[in-house]
């Protein structure tokens, strides 16, 4: 089937909520891609963080083919040991309490909304608020939507979840009054990575820790895309002054496939009963096997190091080229500033011409997540293309 | 039939050459097979070091881990195991005096070092944070308590 066929059934029979670059993928490997013309790709974003591990990694794929052919699916309702060794894995690394696990990143933050919703109401409050910083991102079902402020004003899909607000990014002064008795929760991403990668600062991780103590309000981060390395640590938390009572994660824990957890701190965890939440697929047997498999390769500290310096170059190599304004992020997770005049997506679909796969979140900004097994040739490359690229992009 | 071991094509041996040959082969295998010994014996030497490495790493996360865990009581988001994180209702509380903050923030400091040490950042990784994020000049005392004195 050629790529034009393809298009005029997707159009046909998906509902065009996506506006999908003119390339059919086939094949992936490592840090690379090939398209259905035979044309190899570097891909520096991993399926939004997801393919983490690189693609199809072996590992990952000897795991799920050997629990694929054991075991697929039973429900909730019965035990399975991947489910419940991942939930081991993923509280033993983080926050020592309990966990549910997701299908999605916006699922563990529906979960952790319940969470603080159930908790402030335990706690006398009637009509719980949670704060998040002015262009978060948290998801778009109905609960993590409300907390995702430019997408909550669609009042086309209204009316929103009541009990939501926001503050500016790193407004500690706007935190601090913004946080009350009222308040449920402070739910942020550490890093803003749909923003176009802005990391909050220390000064507003410590305003917020202090703003929910004060208030005995949760602090809730958001690690769907900082989280499993991404950053250079095992969760992004660890590399600030605060640990949250509660963390989301989700993309890259599965290396491909959807799974996400909502990790608790062991007094967190007691909050949700029997009947509060649930999901038929959540914890399934194949995902879970998964992402032990991601967390067996991502949670040691020779590639979590390699993150770091990677990272460290890839920084190095942007900020020498022409055209780059500021780099952003930690690890692998790269928010490129570009300066004026420089549009992020006709360089983003330049790129892709020339063989180089990144996304532009926002009109200045590319967003590189190369997969954390990507080695220094292919940072080099990708430097070298960006390069290219900005100075036929360029005014 | 003949007790006598045949080489495998079948051929007696009935020449100098041919008991030669066979104690090459002979020669051969036994190579092989201490070949394999030994690399059995750095396989499992290479397992033990592995294991060790590994024993002795979940000992220091572990020890940071209950160092974070023992880290300030102020509300940094440290908390011992078991003790109530969750806290009821409380008055809304007076205005903070000038110097919470800087406690808060020499706390948030430690916590940080304390973390990146856990997750895996080196010494030099540490300090570079504790200076550019919380302006410590002199980091030694921080990462003194959290690493141990800087090896020689």
């Amino acid at each position: 089937m050629e790529l034009t066929d393809l298009q005029a059934l997707e159009e046909r029979y998906l509902m065009q909520t996506y506006r999908r670059a003119p390339v059919e993928f086939v094949r992936g490997e490592g840090a690379l891609l090939w398209d259905s013309e035979g044309r190899e790709y570097l891909d520096f974003l991993a399926g939004i963080s997801v393919c983490s591990v690189g693609h199809c990694h072996p590992e990952v794929v000897e795991a799920v083919r050997e629990q694929v052919g054991r075991l697929m699916h039973v429900s909730n309702l019965f035990y399975t040991e991947p489910m419940v060794r991942l939930a081991e894995r993923l509280s033993e690394s983080s926050l020592g309490g309990r966990v549910f696990l997701s299908n999605s990143g916006t699922e563990a933050n529906e979960c952790a909304i319940k969470i603080a919703r159930k908790h402030a109401h335990r706690r006398g409050v009637e009509a719980p608020e949670i704060v998040s910083f002015e262009r978060d991102f948290h998801g778009r079902t109905y609960g993590a939507l409300a907390a995702t402020p430019n997408l909550a004003r669609n009042e086309a899909i209204g009316p929103m979840l009541p009990g939501f607000r926001s503050v500016p990014l790193n407004d500690t002064g706007a935190l601090h009054d913004a946080v009350g008795e009222n308040t449920a929760a402070v739910l942020i991403e550490p890093i803003q990575g749909e923003a176009g990668v802005y990391p909050v600062g220390e000064e507003a991780l410590l305003a917020a820790r202090q703003a929910c103590d004060r208030a005995g309000a949760l602090l809730i981060l958001d690690e769907i895309q900082t989280g499993v390395g991404r950053t250079g640590s095992l969760w992004a938390y660890e590399q600030t002054p605060v640990r949250p009572d509660v963390l989301t994660t989700a993309k890259a824990l599965g290396g491909g496939l959807p799974v996400g957890a909502c990790v608790t701190t062991p007094e967190a965890g007691e909050v949700l009963e029997a009947g509060d939440h649930g999901s038929t697929f959540a914890g399934g047997a194949v995902a879970s096997a998964a992402a032990l498999a991601v967390l067996d390769l991502v949670d040691e500290a020779a590639l979590l190091r390699q993150v770091r310096e990677l990272g460290a170059t890839l920084r190095d190599g942007l900020l020498a080229l022409e055209g780059v304004a500021e780099v952003r992020g930690r690890g692998l997770m790269i928010g490129v500033g570009l300066g004026d005049g420089i549009d992020a997506a006709a360089l983003g679909a330049d790129l892709l011409r020339r063989g180089l796969i990144v996304n532009a979140p926002e009109p200045r900004t590319l967003r590189l997540l190369p997969p954390l097994t990507v080695d220094s040739t292919q940072i080099e490359g990708a430097v070298a293309l960006i390069g290219e690229s900005l100075l036929s992009c360029s005014p | 039939m003949s007790s006598e071991k045949l080489p495998r094509d079948g051929r007696r041996l009935n020449s100098a050459s041919d008991a030669a040959e066979r104690l090459a082969a002979i020669v051969e295998a036994a190579e092989k097979a201490a070949s394999a010994v030994i690399d059995d014996a750095e396989e499992q030497a290479r397992r033990h070091i592995e294991e060790a490495r590994e024993q002795a790493d979940r000992v220091v996360a572990e020890r940071l881990r209950e160092l974070a865990d023992e880290l300030d009581p102020q509300g940094i988001g440290v908390s011992a195991p078991g003790e109530r994180r969750l806290r009821p209702v409380q008055p809304a509380p007076e205005p903070e005096d000038q110097q919470a903050p800087r406690r808060s923030a020499s706390a948030g400091a430690r916590l940080l070092a304390t973390q990146m040490a856990i997750s895996g950042a080196s010494r030099d990784e540490i300090e570079e944070r504790l200076r550019n994020g919380f302006d410590i000049v002199d980091t030694g005392e921080i990462l003194e308590a959290i690493l141990g004195p800087e090896e020689e």
